[in-house]
């Protein structure tokens, strides 16, 4: 399983890649992995504000439903049109086409709060998971 | 106490396929194996696929009497099948409320009653309660493997002994075969809707006959297949599930198992309540429906009507040879018509929904009749 080094980590499992006051987030290779098949994801609206910590949307796997918390506060730019009309490509490449939302963030701040990647691995390690 | 879970015999093949090892009804099962479920359930339907499903309960019920003393615990007749075959059955409290689905093997002079694994134990003790002096309930869980090969290109893999003896076998027939020191069971049944076989065996010949298995499989691509394929197959062809569509608070009338109701057989626990349910008309019924639009019904999803909860979705998920939403549900009777329009409460948000036949999937190999 893999967790690449520049990106931050939430506990919830979802990556978060900063770029200049923009961030880029999805789901962990650990998240895809538990999940299985992902057959249909439900992403915010261009514009919508989310607030870290609370429902940004939902991942629907053949064998169950989760809901996805945002990594950061902020505003959404951009949503990534590919992993709508082809969710298993979160399957396939959680980090690169499998990104989920582009947020401009409202305090540059607040990325502090989350996990390395060495300390993600040690979670999913505590979890169970292959690290 | 939580004591650790049982392994199958197949359990160091699971991990050689690395298949995904979960908790399962006291059992370490593969709910998956690397290419996922939705290639998995694919597999079987365009190919074969192997199930591991010894975690399952076996009884044998023997003496003087246990072919009728088997029928008087099960709503199916046995009565009327000779040695050679087998049937699907409900057994039932005596509200008529579902104890187990169970298929039950007609064995000339005793019987062989396989439950589900999450209701082995309290099936065990329904049969040893009822039993009469002279009935012996033999619980062979542990000696015996269950294997089930499911698929259209199931029967022309198979490598002799086995290839011969089943050409005589039809739907719901059976027959044994004496293999490398071990007898073994193969009947022509399942549970995906495709042909194939359950095949029973001693579990000291479970490493041979995987392996054998899998080298006459090599050539139409046979793959193991976990329990969460194994489910999407079920569902795509409605069949009921315990702990889903099937439950102690449930009857067969209304859980789309009125076909394995024999009330003219003779008496059989529930049979009393569940004539007095016939006879009263049901309150819910099991319908399939189709979702609009890609969010997915979930198993205990509300069916809402003005407000107010009117029936609940038994199962639901994506079916990977539809490539839709779809699922069960219990709701009262006026809703089950091809056509209706069904609201389902998805964790605060509406699913619209449609009632379709079932089967949803109809294009299966299985060979009726």
């Amino acid at each position: 399983m893999e967790f690449p080094d520049g990106l931050r980590y939430t506990k919830d499992h979802e990556w978060v890649r900063a770029e200049g006051d923009e961030v880029v987030f999805g789901v962990t290779d650990y998240a895809q992995d538990q999940l299985g098949d992902i057959v249909y994801v439900e992403l915010p609206e261009v514009g919508a504000e989310i607030t870290q910590g609370e429902a940004f949307g939902s991942v629907e796997a053949v064998k169950a439903v989760a809901d996805m918390y945002s990594p950061v506060t902020g505003e959404v730019v951009a949503v990534n049109d590919t992993v709508n009309d082809d969710p298993a490509v979160i399957n396939s490449s959680p980090y690169e086409e499998g990104w989920m939302v582009r947020a401009k963030l409202s305090d540059a701040g607040q990325l502090d709060d989350l996990l390395s990647a060495a300390d993600y691995a040690q979670l999913v390690e505590e979890l169970g998971g292959e690290a | 106490m939580s004591e650790s879970p049982r392994r199958t015999p197949f359990h160091a093949r699971h991990l050689e396929f690395e298949g995904k090892m979960v908790p399962f009804a006291g059992w370490e099962m593969p709910v998956q194996y690397p290419r996922g479920i939705i290639h998995e359930h694919r597999r079987v339907r365009e190919a074969a696929g192997l199930f591991d499903v010894s975690h399952m309960g076996r009884f044998y019920l023997r003496g003087a009497g246990s072919i009728d003393f088997t029928n008087s615990l099960i709503t199916n007749n046995l009565a009327k099948l000779g040695e050679g075959q087998l049937l699907y059955s409900a057994l039932c409290n005596e509200t008529g409320g579902i104890i187990d689905d169970v298929t039950v093997y007609h064995l000339g002079d005793h019987a062989l009653l396989v439950a589900n694994a999450a209701n082995a134990d309290v099936v065990e003790s329904w049969i040893r309660s009822h039993a009469p002096a002279g009935i012996e309930v033999d619980n062979a869980t542990g000696r015996l493997a269950q294997l089930a090969l499911q698929g259209p290109r199931a029967e022309e893999m198979l490598g002799e002994p086995f290839a011969g003896a089943v050409e005589a076998v039809g739907y719901y027939g059976y027959t044994q075969v004496d293999w490398r020191g071990g007898q073994i069971l193969i009947s022509r049944n399942g549970y995906t809707g495709e042909d194939g076989f359950e095949i029973y065996l001693p579990v000291t010949c479970a490493d041979e006959l995987w392996t054998a298995l899998f080298d006459w499989g090599q050539a139409v691509g046979l793959e193991p297949i976990g329990l969460g394929a194994r489910d999407s197959l079920r569902m795509e062809v409605n069949y009921a599930l315990y702990g889903n569509e099937l439950s102690p608070d449930v009857s067969p009338l209304e859980t789309g198992l009125r076909w394995v109701v024999k009330f003219k057989k003779g008496d059989f626990i529930g049979r009393e309540a569940l004539l007095a349910q016939k006879k009263a008309g049901l309150e819910r019924t099991l319908t399939g429906f189709a979702v609009d639009g890609k969010r997915l019904p979930r198993h205990g999803y509300p069916i809402m009507e003005n407000g107010e909860q009117v029936g609940v979705v038994t199962s639901g998920g994506f079916c990977p040879s539809l490539e839709k939403g779809m699922g069960m549900a219990l709701v009262p009777p006026r809703l089950t018509e091809v056509g209706s329009r069904l609201s389902i409460d998805a964790r605060g948000r509406v699913i619209e929904a449609q009632v379709v036949e079932r089967p949803f999937y109809k294009d299966g190999s299985v060979k009726k009749g």
